[in-house]
């Protein structure tokens, strides 16, 4: 059925939210990023499916390549603060706030 | 009903692996609990008869961007001492608990409303590469053409961080 799936998504991304708020790993806050993204693919999927039209597929498409372009910016950043800090805290990142 | 055993397994799969990204402390061992969500969403996707984004899933995500971040980590050969020390992290999750499962449970309420739907495959291509194409270069050229300055962009931008060999002062 639709709903499970559309529960389903609304778990990963609560779960995604999580990961955002209680780690402070670098690579752990980027993955849950990604996590959310996928939940929201499979939202997209799921009522593209039942309304039966296939826009739904263009969005996720859009959607994994944004998430693409998000990961090479994302670790070139990471791979930039790692080598002048050495380290992976996300509180290293208030670096810039400006 | 077997379609209906796939789910919940896969499901099950996908769930297990996003509590292991929350919680593994090493990223390692997040990325490849990651990787095991992102395998099990694209089953999911193949249940809904999308065949293109099905296949998308495995290649562009499970394949090009987890072996990205993977390399990276690997990359920056991180050591256990190198890790942040995330001594409150269990007081975050339940504070983060009680302000997300409030939302959670009423967009499940809401997504409960619904009307109900069966997930049988649909045919006549649904979901097909031919039929996938023509809504994206029918319906969706400008956005689609956006994205690829937004891709272009993002290329440049990469190389223009990580590329270029700086004096380390």
């Amino acid at each position: 059925m639709i709903q499970d799936y559309l529960i389903l998504s609304v778990i990963l991304f609560s779960l995604g939210i999580l990961g955002v708020f209680s780690r402070r790993n670098v690579f752990a806050v980027f993955m849950s990023i990604e996590l959310m993204l996928n939940a929201a693919n499979l939202a997209f999927l799921a009522f593209s499916r039942l309304h039966e039209s296939m826009d739904g597929h263009v969005l996720a498409m859009m959607v994994m390549a944004v998430a693409a372009s998000e990961a090479a910016l994302a670790l070139a950043v990471v791979i930039l603060l790692h080598k002048h800090k050495g380290k992976l805290d996300t509180n290293v990142f208030s670096v810039l706030k400006g | 009903m077997f379609a209906e055993g796939l789910f919940i397994a896969f499901s099950a799969l996908s769930v297990l692996g996003a509590l292991g990204l929350v919680l593994f402390r090493h990223p390692m061992n997040g990325a490849m609990s990651l990787i095991v969500t992102m395998i099990s969403l694209a089953g999911l996707y193949a249940l809904l008869s999308a065949k293109l984004i099905f296949v998308l899933q495995l290649i562009v995500y499970a394949g090009a961007i987890m072996s990205l971040i993977l390399f990276i980590i690997m990359f920056l050969n991180i050591q256990d001492s190198d890790l942040p020390e995330e001594k409150g992290r269990f007081y975050y999750l339940l504070g983060g608990l009680v302000a997300i499962i409030p939302i959670a449970s009423f967009l499940i309420k809401l997504v409960k409303s619904i009307p109900e739907s069966g997930t049988t495959i649909v045919g006549n291509g649904f979901g097909g590469v031919k039929e996938v194409g023509l809504v994206l270069f029918q319906d969706w050229l400008l956005p689609f053409e956006i994205v690829s300055i937004l891709l272009l962009v993002a290329l440049i931008g990469a190389v223009v961080l990580a590329g270029k060999r700086r004096m380390i002062k």
